[in-house]
């Protein structure tokens, strides 16, 4: 089995094993707060995300995924890391809003403008904020239990009636 | 524990794993931007790069690169084309590879 054949088999069984369960440690690397308000609501009861098997930890040495917002601002940068080190193997990123995928920020002296080119991250997640749904949408995307949708759209309405 | 658990257990009832059906209310939450390429012009797109805050619009010839992932769903192009560009109502967009959100649009297309 080659090295890539073998990351991708650990990398499956490693997410059949989050399929179940799976704790969460958020990181605000300078975001407006507001993607945090959304995401205190995943725990409202009409999202609920516990009935999922999620679960929100203080630690990151007991999460097994990062949902990180904001644009990676460059003060943030020696907590990101070693919050991404503290947090066990195997892991997920997940790269929460406009911010933190690139969108608001331009690379300069003060913000990365990407969390990607700090971390490497396993599943974007857009939307300034992404509502609740949204978020948990990404979620189930980063454990496998959903198939990811947006790979299929054209955002082309005409190509739409085309079709 | 949760009592959802428990609720689960005493009402026999094993909880949805994703909302059943989204509901109808969702359509009202502000989404990125879809566009009916046949009605968009090179002059309309450079208008709506110039007016797009957050950096999701750029055009490579006579394609317009909408990146998904870097729309904050303002609808500043959808007051400016409007016509052209409408709500998209997709909300799903999460995405396991950063180029999956960069989509391509021809512009004009029909037209030609």
């Amino acid at each position: 089995m080659t090295d890539d054949a073998l990351a991708a088999e650990l990398r499956r069984r490693a997410l059949a094993l989050f399929g179940r369960s799976l704790h969460i440690r958020t990181v605000d690397t300078g975001s407006c707060a507001v993607c945090e308000s959304e995401i205190r609501l995943l725990s409202a009861p009409p999202y609920d995300l516990h009935r999922l098997g999620f679960f929100f930890t203080p630690a990151p040495r007991h999460a097994d995924l990062l949902l990180i917002t904001g644009p990676a601002v460059r003060a943030m940068d020696t907590a990101l890391l070693k919050t991404f080190e503290a947090t066990p193997d195997p892991k997920a990123v997940v790269a929460v809003g406009a911010c933190a995928l690139g969108g608001v920020y331009e690379e300069d002296g003060f913000v990365h403008g990407a969390v990607d080119r700090v971390l490497p991250v396993d599943v974007y997640v857009p939307g300034c904020p992404p509502s609740p749904l949204a978020l948990l949408h990404g979620l189930l995307v980063a454990v496998g239990r959903l198939e990811e949708r947006v790979a299929a759209l054209t955002f082309d309405l005409a190509a739409e009636v085309e079709r | 524990m949760a009592f959802w658990f428990f609720r689960g257990l005493g009402k026999g009832i094993v909880t949805t794993r994703y909302p059943k059906a989204i509901d109808p209310w969702t359509s009202a939450l502000p989404t990125p931007p879809a566009f009916h390429s046949d009605r968009l012009t090179i002059a309309l797109v450079d208008r709506l790069i110039e007016v797009c805050p957050s950096r999701a619009l750029a055009r490579e010839h006579n394609e317009l690169i909408f990146d998904v992932g870097a729309c904050s769903a303002c609808e500043r192009c959808v007051q400016e084309g409007a016509g052209a560009v409408e709500h998209s109502g997709v909300f799903e967009l999460a995405s396991t590879r950063r180029e999956h959100l960069l989509k391509r649009v021809h512009i004009g297309r029909g037209s030609a």
